[in-house]
């Protein structure tokens, strides 16, 4: 896949079923396995629902950019928005020792992605870059501990 | 993908089965269905996700608050009938062997 599919959705939560269904139509038109494409989907659902949150506090009618790349065995995406920037360093997964509600999302694109960056150095918003291999340790968390 | 929630209940057991996918968009109405039943007298309260092919952090997070509020509340909290991509969620997430996970609603309901 030479040319990247991009989608701009509003930062509305009953737009992230879309997005996830867009995707979902690209894995399988790379014959990704369904249990890769289902953790691919839930990190790209979870950083657009991070965006919604804390870049956009909430606010529907912001624009969200996805970038989907396949290109050889990585899958790339990248996730625009033009709302507040966090501190980098600020963003980590909570300790999955401490049963609560929330901060999971974090944790599940760190475990599941090789590569995770966010990018702040632009006047407004965040580029937030995952890539994950396509043919190694794809199926199992185990692998990655 | 809108989400269906049904509740059942059986003497002081009660199912609440969702159909659907439990994302950022859906998961509060699962958690306003769910909040009321900790203040009943429910012995039993079982969540029967057999209709749930997708479930993201927020839909963790809420049964998260329904295991705390059992705690809280003294009822027993159950999950039956996970399909295969909401419990790899809760094995992403550690989670799976913090709730009692039964493979049916008839067992979660039977025990």
């Amino acid at each position: 896949m030479s040319q990247p599919i991009k989608l701009s959705i509003p930062s509305d939560p009953k737009y992230l079923g879309l997005i996830r269904k867009v995707l979902q139509e690209l894995l399988d038109s790379h014959d990704v396995p369904e249990d890769t494409a289902r953790r691919l989907i839930l990190c790209v659902d979870e950083a657009c629902a991070n965006v919604i949150k804390h870049s956009y506090e909430g606010s529907c009618d912001e624009p969200i950019e996805a970038t989907f790349t396949i290109e050889g065995d990585d899958f790339k995406v990248q996730i625009r928005d033009y709302g507040k920037q966090c501190d980098i360093g600020q963003i980590k997964p909570r300790s999955l020792g401490d049963v609560k509600p929330g901060g999971l999302g974090t944790h599940f694109m760190n475990e599941i992605m090789d590569e995770v960056s966010y990018c702040t150095n632009r006047a407004k918003g965040t580029l937030l870059t995952m890539i994950k291999k396509l043919r190694t340790g794809l199926t199992s968390t185990q692998d990655k501990r | 993908m809108s989400i269906d929630l049904k509740l059942d209940k059986a003497g002081d057991t009660v199912t609440l089965e969702v159909t659907g996918n439990i994302d950022m968009s859906s998961s509060t109405k699962v958690r306003d269905a769910l909040a009321p039943l900790f203040q009943n007298n429910n012995k039993v309260i079982v969540v029967d996700l057999s209709g749930v092919s997708y479930i993201d952090s927020s839909g963790i997070a809420t049964l998260v608050e329904g295991l705390q509020w059992s705690h809280n509340s003294k009822n027993k909290f159950r999950l039956a009938a996970l399909t295969p991509g909401v419990k790899d969620v809760f094995e992403i997430a550690r989670l799976l062997s913090v709730f009692e996970v039964f493979d049916t609603k008839e067992q979660a309901l039977a025990e």
